[in-house]
């Protein structure tokens, strides 16, 4: 029997949202839906999404989910909301309600972070359910094509997928049109006073390397059919859409673990729903002994910021900030020795992982940047497309920054890409100190 | 003000991607049993063998970083003794590359172990070839006329009298004879036997299917035969052995092994022999017919007779060897010369050459015979096993 009616949600939601309010916290209206575990792991799935276009990925993370959560081998997430306005979050029918206000309250830390932190500025939180919902139908309809078919449509989704975190860097800002690009490169020419650009070609494509694979693809693909062109797009706009969240994770949870924990604590709560409240609580924040918890260091950052300057510069800091500006700016050498944070990596020749740096005085710098390296996209290596050529072929780079490519991984994307990419494709990294052609 | 609200359920929202993803898996599995299938000794084994099949994880591949030096991960250890240079975790597994079809313990190769019974393992190979069509037009089994009953007649020869029908028919006339009054049921009357009231059984031929098979795997092991060559031999034996195992109630499989003399040899024999000597591809072939002569009649054996080799026949023996594949066709359901070419791993068709000395190759030979009843197929790679096995029991 549940300790909690759709009554009682409302009434602690009321408050819940009033102390939001006083925090100075601004955030699209929630809509929870109730859902029972299977339910759940079904929106998982499909990253919370209500409609999701068809893919076998997804069926496969269903089964994983059900068979490991059947197991005991891990829990479901008690909070899931998406970045749309309103937001919509799940609430699992089978939680108690001391989790259900943990859930909720924490539910308005997030809703607040994607409104206000300018990572999320272009991922139109408005349109998004639509755009998805537009998106699941156009594939859904070219996989009920007699002239396409799943097959092909799934071919074309499986090799979009294997690129599809080679995307911009830089969320928020729209990307830049090729004709305005162009325009502002004449003009550059123009007012050239040094020469230094002199020689710059107006008419390569593309005029400055293009990290954002699939669209490139999309655009300038020969052969390609409309609903293929189609399908790319859709995979291109949907990690628009997601990357905002990858750089941000670690803000993103600390914060509302942070306003989870003062809207929490001031709502008065009776004796046995505080202590499961801080239980849970504790469990959420508790370290992962040799990986980084982003819930655990972005509360602690948070929570550091609050006690050296104030509140108001963390309602700032979620605004202005990515995970790496945030590490950056906030991370300090304290910090890095509380959490005793270290830097490892495989050494082939001995076999063994080995701590290359800690905290110290002298290494946690070091620590710190490495962290940086593996925070968001970061830890994707960075493709671009380079040029092409006039007789169709796509040169792709990989920006190599001295962590060398998983070849067998590698070779299996660059089949994929060829199966977008009717031309040549050519693709350089370095392997060993080597250059490596593909 | 936040709203709440109960979940309209969309029923099972994901189930078409996960049959999807299983159908995947499915494929996988059948990728992995061809591989299984060229190791394992499984022709002949009880159908309730378990065997374990390792399959591929169907995973999304992305751009990765490799394991190296330079890349760095971070991680937190509150309250531990942390130094620079330390080890942590375990040692690795020394890193396997994969070894032919078995997996390599490479990090970041999803793997599934799978555990099936050969049954079951037929079956997913056969899934594929839709056989139904093939089982109803294409299998055949030799027929035995056999005598049957049927009906009764008023005449034939003493020894198919039916006694019974005979008994029924004076019951018939007795009771019509004290219906119409001409006879008394009374003690001690006797009612006699009458030449009307005699009865035969009628005997009529039909054709009954024979259900019972024997299978002669006929292999060169000469020189010439290399280990790879034999594991495709192999592995279109197994094939051949389960399917036909599928169709018949009892199934006997005869190796017979041959250079310059012909063996009867036992499966693991067969596939291990140590090459050695020529090649006299009819010396196999009269054994064949020696065995059949000893021990399974044509009328009440459906047999069949599989020959595999590389076309290296010594030249003398050629002509032989073909009257030998000749008057074997007669007695046999179907018979297949199987010539295995270079295994060179490219699967390149051109490679393997059928036509070599000059036309003079018993594959050139061959032409004249083939037929339905004997076919005539080339493998040069594990690919080749499905269109050669669709040749012998799929194409016309």
């Amino acid at each position: 029997m549940s300790d909690w009616s759709m009554e009682t949600l409302q009434e602690w939601d009321d408050k819940i949202c009033v102390l939001g309010e006083k925090l100075g916290l601004d955030w699209y209206p929630i809509q929870y839906e109730m859902c029972d575990y299977k339910e759940m792991i079904g929106h998982m799935a499909y990253s919370g999404l209500p409609t999701h276009y068809r893919h076998w990925s997804y069926g496969k993370i269903f089964d994983r989910t059900q068979t490991e959560y059947n197991l005991g081998m891990s829990g479901l997430p008690y909070e899931m909301i998406i970045n749309t306005n309103p937001s919509i979050a799940y609430l699992m029918t089978e939680n108690p309600m001391p989790t259900h206000l943990l859930t909720m309250a924490h539910c308005v830390g997030h809703s607040d972070f994607f409104k206000n932190n300018r990572m999320f500025a272009e991922t139109g939180a408005s349109t998004a359910l639509d755009r998805f919902k537009s998106a699941a139908k156009r594939i859904r309809k070219y996989m009920e094509d007699p002239r396409i078919g799943i097959d092909r449509v799934e071919r074309i989704l499986d090799a979009c997928h294997s690129i599809r975190y080679q995307t911009p860097r830089t969320p928020g800002i729209k990307r830049r049109d090729p004709k305005k690009l162009k325009e502002y490169y004449r003009s550059l020419i123009l007012a050239d006073e040094t020469g230094k650009w002199k020689d710059f070609d107006l008419e390569k494509i593309p005029l400055e390397p293009d990290s954002n694979i699939l669209k490139f693809i999309a655009e300038h693909g020969r052969g390609l059919e409309a609903w293929e062109r189609d399908v790319i797009s859709i995979v291109e706009r949907e990690s628009g859409y997601f990357v905002p969240q990858a750089f941000t994770k670690i803000m993103n949870e600390g914060w509302a673990v942070l306003i989870h924990e003062k809207i929490v604590k001031s709502l008065d709560l009776p004796d046995d729903y505080f202590l499961s409240f801080i239980k849970l609580h504790n469990q959420v924040i508790r370290p992962h002994l040799g990986r980084v918890n982003p819930y655990h260091l972005g509360y602690k950052i948070f929570k550091n910021i609050e006690e050296t300057h104030g509140f108001e510069e963390c309602l700032e800091a979620r605004k202005l900030h990515s995970d790496e500006s945030f590490i950056k700016r906030y991370l300090t050498e304290e910090l890095c020795r509380e959490l005793n944070l270290f830097s490892f990596s495989y050494h082939k020749k001995e076999n063994y992982n080995k701590i290359t740096d800690v905290s110290s005085t002298d290494g946690w710098r070091r620590v710190r940047d490495d962290l940086i390296k593996n925070i968001g996209l970061n830890s994707v290596p960075v493709i671009y497309v380079k040029e092409l050529l006039d007789d169709g072929t796509l040169v792709l780079e990989h920006d190599y920054d001295g962590r060398d490519l998983d070849l067998a991984a590698a070779n299996k994307v660059f089949d994929r890409i060829n199966e977008l990419w009717v031309d040549t494709v050519r693709f350089t990294t370095v392997i060993e100190d080597e250059l490596w052609e593909f | 003000m936040s709203t709440f609200r109960e979940h309209k359920t969309i029923a099972d929202r994901a189930s078409s991607d996960r049959s999807r993803h299983r159908k995947k898996i499915e494929d996988a599995i059948k990728d992995s049993i061809k591989g299984v299938v060229a190791e394992e000794s499984i022709i002949g084994q009880d159908g309730n063998k378990k065997i374990r099949i390792p399959v591929r994880g169907i995973r999304e591949p992305r751009f990765v970083f490799g394991d190296n030096q330079e890349n760095k991960k971070v991680g937190s250890a509150p309250g531990k003794d942390l130094s620079k240079g330390q080890r942590i975790g375990h040692r690795r597994k020394e890193e396997r590359e994969a070894q032919g079809n078995k997996p390599g313990d490479k990090p970041g190769e999803e793997m599934y172990e799978i555990e099936m019974s050969l049954t079951e393992l037929a079956e997913y190979l056969f899934s594929d070839l839709n056989l139904p069509e093939l089982e109803r037009k294409k299998f055949r089994f030799i027929t035995e006329e056999k005598m049957r009953i049927k009906g009764k007649r008023t005449y034939g020869i003493r020894p198919r009298l039916s006694k019974k029908e005979t008994v029924k028919q004076k019951i018939k006339r007795k009771k019509a004879a004290i219906k119409a009054g001409s006879f008394t049921d009374e003690e001690g009357e006797r009612f006699p036997f009458h030449e009307q009231d005699l009865r035969y059984k009628h005997l009529t031929p039909v054709d009954k299917e024979n259900t019972t098979a024997v299978v002669f795997f006929v292999m060169d092991v000469s020189g010439s035969m290399s280990t790879s060559r034999k594991f495709l031999a192999r592995s279109f034996f197994f094939l051949l052995y389960q399917f036909l195992n599928h169709r018949y109630s009892e199934i006997d499989v005869v190796f017979v092994s041959h250079t310059a003399e012909a063996h009867e040899v036992s499966e693991e024999q067969f596939f291990t022999q140590l090459p050695n000597g020529g090649t006299l591809v009819s010396t196999a072939l009269e054994k064949v017919s020696e065995i059949i002569e000893k021990r399974y009649h044509p009328s009440s054996w459906n047999i069949y007779t599989f020959y595999c080799g590389d076309g290296d026949n010594w030249g003398i023996d050629n002509e032989k060897a073909v009257e030998c594949f000749e008057k074997l066709k007669e007695i046999n359901q179907m018979m297949c010369y199987t010539e295995i070419g270079d295994v060179d791993g490219e699967g390149n068709r051109n490679k393997y050459n059928l036509f070599a000395n000059g036309g003079k190759s018993l594959w050139a030979h061959l032409t004249r015979l083939e037929g339905p009843t004997l076919k005539r197929v080339g493998l040069s790679c594990h690919d080749d096993i499905w269109p050669a096995f669709k040749k012998l029991f799929g194409g016309r």
